[in-house]
């Protein structure tokens, strides 16, 4: 355990700004949902009720635990906070453990006076540091907003409890394997296995299921409600459990090895002859993960859309969502809620290609493309090779999502083809990828996130919820410029032609710049 | 003579910093040229400006007599390049890097690929991130070796390999000289140069300090004589052509000019010689002499 004080503090100061940013996203999501619901809806028990009586809202958040605003705002936002905790702490923990390995950095580190266990046991200090920091942040926030203490506690233990699980099956899964980037799959899919035995336990009405889920533990607390709080004892008991098996695996290990051994690979290769394979080979991980995802997406959203209930059009509320998501008159609630789905898909599936096209960068800094453009391979093929992947990916996972949702949903071609429709929009992010590779490379990757959160954040879905007037969104994304072709408007080619068109340009200037640049 | 390399004043700027500050270099096509400077000298710029990967501001750089920077492609057919630091992808094993090089750069000769893996002793079969940072440069290695490359851009090949397989690299290199390619060599180990190349450039802050034939570079440093002779060599110390006399007993150590070696010897002679040893300037005194005119202006 030599040394593990000082590997701590290396660990904080790398987390300076990372980590506290999530902590305030978190603490904000909490706290401002509760000035939202106070300022929005004035009978909140009323609110409760409806709320409880739709079943596809349950399954998204859980039971509400108190018709109080404090309770309203867990029930809102709580599942997120714990899924999201979770997924950064088993970031965290990777970074500062497995990461660490696997770039060289700790065999530095592990031949000073530093003991075997010290390294994991900086990691879990800081990440598990931060999950309680995020339970004690938020209670206080929540305290702050005028709701009762206990609830607040029990609300914060909830949240650390959550964060605590995930670092433990984080620190499990960073002795298992070689890369980083396997270790954060194997616990991402921890993570998304307990989301849906959650998700399906409210849904279904089975809550047995959410025993077995460590989200579903936080979500017995009901804070505000019974405060629940010995369930935590199960999550606690898991935690200790996870980081024992942890650091046995870890005195069992070689530095740099994982436990699961690589196999031998081909001695030779027929297939890898362009540099078109060669980006099929780094890509299809990536394709095949958004495909996969966006699979189960569909499959579990368009079941929602089965019992969506049909409500008059009445009401502020109401006559805004309909004017906002459908086209017709005719249309119903169903097509709005798909409408809605379509375009939420078609949001998150701008992300798609700027992390493909990341991948071109990431090979400059490694040095990789240095070696494969010393061959008679130019800069144009290479770059094209990636964004070949990164616009028919975009396609293709899109179209998956809405032929598993269209097919669950019972009304196949109509969502196909609204998530089709989203194609073009999220190609211009593409063109923005590409241009920003071209032009400013060192940037890029900070300004393909930045495309992505502005698209986001300024949209019609995200952009309400945050409070920016809906009008803006027309100009700021492409998404809501898209004909509503679930939900009453006939298709027009002009948007998209217009959209294809600028992607275009964007890829042809984007590839001129390749071309004209030193390689860095 | 086909010149296979022509680069005259080559300028280039990293912001306010100088890389590469009016650089010559000159490479005969079937040499093998050693290409020799401190770190940051500017060696791996001008290599990176020669396969088109940077822009030169200012100078003229010709690769088998084209453009590196307009002729990128086609030239990148005759021309096989092995990087200093090589990075693989860590998802392929090294046999399918080697075959994946070899293709894009229009085939492999298969047996040599088979002769090359089992003399640098590699394990094809095994992915590229459990590879140390030699068996990476091996990788590399038999993908340019292996190739019907006409020019071999070589930057510090060696860096990460044990001596018996530095052995095997220049067997390779000798070998590859015998069958007409031609070698640019950029290096840092000095015997390996003195033992591959005729030719060498040696370079400092983004210029050409010295270049020519290894013979014709020596010829302009000075011999090392030391000798048993057979009394005190009193006098001898007086000779204004010897450097670095010391003098101990009957033994004398000294430096001289080539030119001036008849003389020195005569001197000697006439006290009379009992033992006597007489070293070519290393391209290691070459070097450092530089090297030390380095940190002298610094």
């Amino acid at each position: 355990m030599n040394g593990t004080w000082a590997l701590t503090k290396l660990a904080l100061r790398r987390e300076r700004f990372i980590v506290p940013l999530w902590l305030l996203l978190l603490v904000a999501l909490a706290a401002g949902q509760v000035r939202r619901y106070a300022a929005g809806i004035p009978d909140i028990a009323a609110f409760a009720r409806e709320m409880a009586a739709n079943q596809a809202l349950t399954a998204f958040a859980g039971q509400i635990p108190s018709p109080t605003l404090a309770g309203m705002a867990v029930w809102k936002n709580a599942d997120a906070i714990y899924t999201i905790l979770g997924l950064i702490m088993i970031l965290t923990l990777v970074r500062h453990s497995r990461a660490e390995e696997e770039s060289g950095r700790a065999e530095l580190v592990g031949a000073g006076v530093v003991g075997r266990l010290a390294p994991l046991t900086a990691a879990i200090i800081v990440t598990c540091g931060s999950a309680v920091l995020a339970g004690l942040l938020t209670a206080a926030a929540m305290t702050a907003t005028g709701a009762d203490a206990a609830g607040s506690l029990a609300f914060g233990a909830a949240i650390a409890s959550a964060g605590l699980v995930f670092a433990g099956v984080g620190a499990v899964a960073a002795q298992l394997t070689q890369t980083a980037r396997t270790a954060i799959g194997v616990a991402a899919l921890g993570l998304g296995l307990s989301y849906v035995l959650r998700f399906v336990a409210d849904g279904s009405g089975s809550a047995a299921l959410k025993w077995l889920s460590p989200q579903g533990w936080s979500h017995l607390v009901q804070p505000y409600g019974d405060n629940n709080v010995a369930v935590l004892l199960l999550s606690l008991a898991f935690t200790a459990a996870a980081l024992a098996l942890a650091y046995r695996l870890l005195t069992r290990r070689d530095l740099g090895h994982g436990l699961i051994p690589e196999r031998p690979g081909p001695a030779t290769s027929d297939r890898l002859r362009s540099p078109l394979r060669l980006a099929w080979r780094l890509q299809k991980g990536l394709l095949g993960g958004w495909i996969a995802g966006y699979a189960i997406a569909g499959l579990v959203l368009g079941a929602l859309a089965t019992s969506v209930e049909e409500v008059a059009r009445q009401g502020a509320a109401v006559e805004e969502f309909f004017r906002r998501y459908t086209a017709s008159p005719e249309a119903t609630m169903t097509d709005a809620y798909l409408w809605l789905i379509a375009l939420s898909l078609g949001y998150v599936s701008a992300l798609y290609p700027l992390l493909a096209l990341l991948r071109l960068r990431n090979e400059e800094i490694t040095g990789r493309a240095e070696l494969l453009l010393s061959t008679p391979v130019s800069r144009v093929r290479w770059v094209a090779g990636h964004l070949l992947f990164a616009l028919a990916g975009s396609a293709l996972i899109l179209a998956t999502a809405g032929l598993t949702m269209g097919l669950v949903a019972g009304t196949p071609g109509k969502v196909l083809a609204g998530a089709l429709v989203q194609v073009p929009a999220t190609w211009i992010l593409a063109g923005i990828g590409v241009l920003a590779f071209g032009l400013l490379p060192r940037a890029a990757t900070a300004i393909s996130w930045a495309a992505f959160l502005f698209v986001n954040l300024f949209g019609e879905v995200l952009g309400p919820i945050l409070g920016i007037d809906y009008w803006i969104a027309k100009y700021a994304s492409p998404y809501p410029n898209l004909p509503m072709v679930v939900s009453g408007e006939p298709f027009t080619a002009t948007a998209i032609a217009i959209m294809t068109g600028v992607t275009a340009v964007l890829v042809a200037a984007g590839l001129a710049a390749v071309r004209r640049r030193a390689l860095i | 003579m086909e010149l296979a390399i022509e680069v005259e004043g080559l300028v280039k700027s990293f912001g306010r910093a100088r890389a590469l500050d009016g650089l010559d270099l000159t490479v005969r096509a079937g040499e093998v040229h050693g290409f020799l400077g401190p770190n940051g000298a500017g060696k791996s710029t001008t290599v990176r400006t020669l396969l088109g990967l940077l822009r030169a501001d200012a100078g003229r750089a010709k690769l088998l007599g084209g453009d590196p920077w307009r002729e990128t492609a086609e030239l990148h057919r005759r021309l096989a390049y092995v990087p200093g630091d090589v990075s693989l992808w860590p998802g392929l094993t090294g046999g399918e890097v080697i075959d994946l090089l070899g293709r894009l750069r229009g085939g492999l000769d298969r047996a040599r690929r088979a002769e090359l893996l089992e003399r640098f002793e590699l394990d094809p079969r095994k992915k590229t991130k459990t590879y140390s940072k030699g068996n990476r440069q091996k990788v590399a290695l038999v993908a340019a070796f292996a190739s019907d490359a006409d020019l071999l851009i070589l930057d510090e090949p060696t860096s990460g390999l044990d001596p018996l397989m530095e052995a095997v690299f220049q067997r390779c290199v000798a070998e590859e000289k015998a069958r007409g390619r031609t070698v640019l060599l950029s290096s840092h180990i000095l015997s390996e140069v003195e033992a591959l190349c005729d030719h060498v450039t040696i370079i400092r802050r983004g210029r050409t300090v010295q270049a020519g034939p290894l013979s014709q570079l020596r010829g302009l440093a000075r011999s090392q004589v030391t000798a048993e002779l057979a009394s005190p060599p009193e006098g001898l110390a007086r000779i204004p052509d010897l450097h670095a006399v010391r003098i101990e007993g009957n033994r004398i150590s000294f430096e001289v000019d080539r030119t001036r070696l008849d003389a020195a010897l005569a001197e000697l002679i006439r006290v009379g010689v009992r033992d006597l040893i007489c070293t070519p300037p290393s391209l290691e005194d070459l070097f450092l002499r530089h090297y030390e005119r380095v940190k002298a202006e610094r």
